[in-house]
């Protein structure tokens, strides 16, 4: 599954060497392309398809992103990140455009109704890779909090008024939780940004 | 005071995009005026990107064929030159944002819509005319981006390979060639859609450039077709004059 797989170290090589060939990517070089590809649409997939759940679906939205950073990757800007993060960051925000679209409504409202799988289908799916392992463990150096509002956000897709009423707690103390449990996740990951 | 310490809170949410709507805009200004909000969301987004490592999986090949395909017919967006420059902050909000300042989903309604957009047609609305070559490339790119697109690649009987890309759906292929001889000057290659019994003339291949041709767009293919093509007489003909170079069984 590629590159992303290793270590905290060669994982940051392999960051940089991506941001290179986004760059050229962004001159038009198709070759370029082919290695952003095979680094980047394990991931892609995975975050989509975590968040949407059906394979079709995911496959069509997967799509739709990993053309948009062939589109857009001149708008790619390596002082402000990594291109991996760049383009998860699209990948995510597909996948709850998505989500939040209409026609998702009705689907969400049956899967609202088994929230408790989503947290469990975290830890669960995590796989044996090195960059898992890492962030299975920094989550589980979370408070329960902390670690259940930011999986039902990022991978479950959900809002943080939802996240408060399926955790039944305040909306406040939802969004400090977010950010505190992200800055420790980031903390925990020595997260270069 | 209070309003804004609100706001900072709102940092890691954003970041997950957790906010909806009006929140989300609110917190975007906000963000235009606050570097060391940016610099946390910037923190939090690589975050939230190893939460994405992590939740990595196998997409299925033929994804892979088929983004690699479309990136043939997909023009590149320029650089955002605005943003680069030191006017930045004058920008208008909602016109250019960055990467970091995610832009409100469109309101299209079906998957078709969104493929499109993906692909272009949010570039094309940002432009004054939308010329002919360009809304033909966004057929093409429809097609190519179609959730049922299948791809096919065969030889020819003078050397090269042809590539098509169908949509059952659409009702429309892609063709595209490498490694073609190039033709004398009075000939030319022309496509075919092959029924039973019938050719029906599906347009002429322009000259290669790099050994490529460029992409063909078909429409109107019927459950049964083939592809063919034949060498013709410059300008084509209404049915084919010589034997195939190849005929392709589509993809189911």
């Amino acid at each position: 599954m590629g590159p992303f797989r290793s270590a905290s170290d060669p994982a940051e090589r392999s960051d940089s060497e991506l941001d290179k060939l986004l760059m050229l990517v962004a001159r038009g070089d198709r070759e370029a392309f082919e290695g952003v590809y095979d680094r980047l649409a394990g991931p892609v997939y995975g975050l989509i398809r975590k968040v949407l759940r059906d394979p079709a679906q995911s496959e069509e939205v997967a799509q739709e992103v990993l053309l948009e950073v062939w589109r857009t990757a001149s708008r790619f800007d390596p002082g402000r990140g990594s291109a991996a993060a760049w383009a998860l960051t699209i990948a995510h925000r597909r996948a709850i455009d998505r989500v939040r679209s209409e026609t998702a409504a009705a689907e969400r409202e049956l899967r609202s109704a088994s929230a408790q799988v989503a947290i469990d289908e975290v830890a669960e799916s995590v796989e044996a890779s090195l960059e898992a392992e890492r962030v299975r463990r920094c989550l589980e150096g979370l408070t329960e909090l902390q670690r259940e509002s930011i999986t039902l956000a990022y991978y479950g897709g959900y809002s943080y008024p939802q996240v408060a009423a399926l955790l039944d707690t305040a909306l406040g103390t939802i969004k400090t939780r977010i950010r505190d449990g992200l800055t420790r996740l980031r903390d925990c990951l020595g997260v270069s940004w | 005071m209070l309003n804004r310490r609100h706001l900072h809170a709102l940092a890691g949410a954003y970041a997950l995009d957790a906010l909806d709507g009006a929140e989300r805009d609110r917190f975007e200004r906000h963000l235009r005026r606050c570097p060391a909000c940016e610099r946390e969301v910037r923190g939090f987004a690589a975050t939230a990107a190893a939460l994405a490592m992590a939740a990595a999986a196998e997409p299925p090949p033929r994804l892979r064929d088929r983004v690699l395909a479309a990136t043939a017919v997909t023009r590149q967006s320029p650089p955002d030159v605005a943003r680069r420059g030191a006017a930045r902050a004058a920008t208008r909000p909602g016109v250019t944002r960055s990467p970091w300042v995610p832009r409100v989903a469109l309101a299209v309604g079906g998957a078709g819509l969104a493929a499109a957009a993906a692909l272009g047609v949010v570039q094309v609305a940002t432009q004054h005319q939308l010329d002919s070559a360009l809304a033909r490339n966004q057929e093409i790119a429809t097609v190519l981006a179609a959730p049922d697109a299948r791809i096919a690649a065969a030889p020819t009987s003078v050397g090269g390979t042809t590539v098509v890309v169908v949509s059952r759906a659409e009702q429309k292929l892609v063709f595209t060639s490498a490694g073609l001889p190039a033709l004398p000057p009075e000939k030319v290659y022309e496509l075919w859609l092959l029924g039973p019994g019938t050719a029906r003339p599906a347009g002429l291949l322009p000259p290669p450039s790099g050994g490529k041709t460029a992409p063909v767009l078909a429409s109107g293919v019927l459950a049964d077709d083939k592809v063919g093509v034949t060498v013709e007489p410059v300008g084509g003909t209404s049915s084919p004059t010589t034997t195939p170079i190849v005929v392709m069984t589509l993809p189911a």
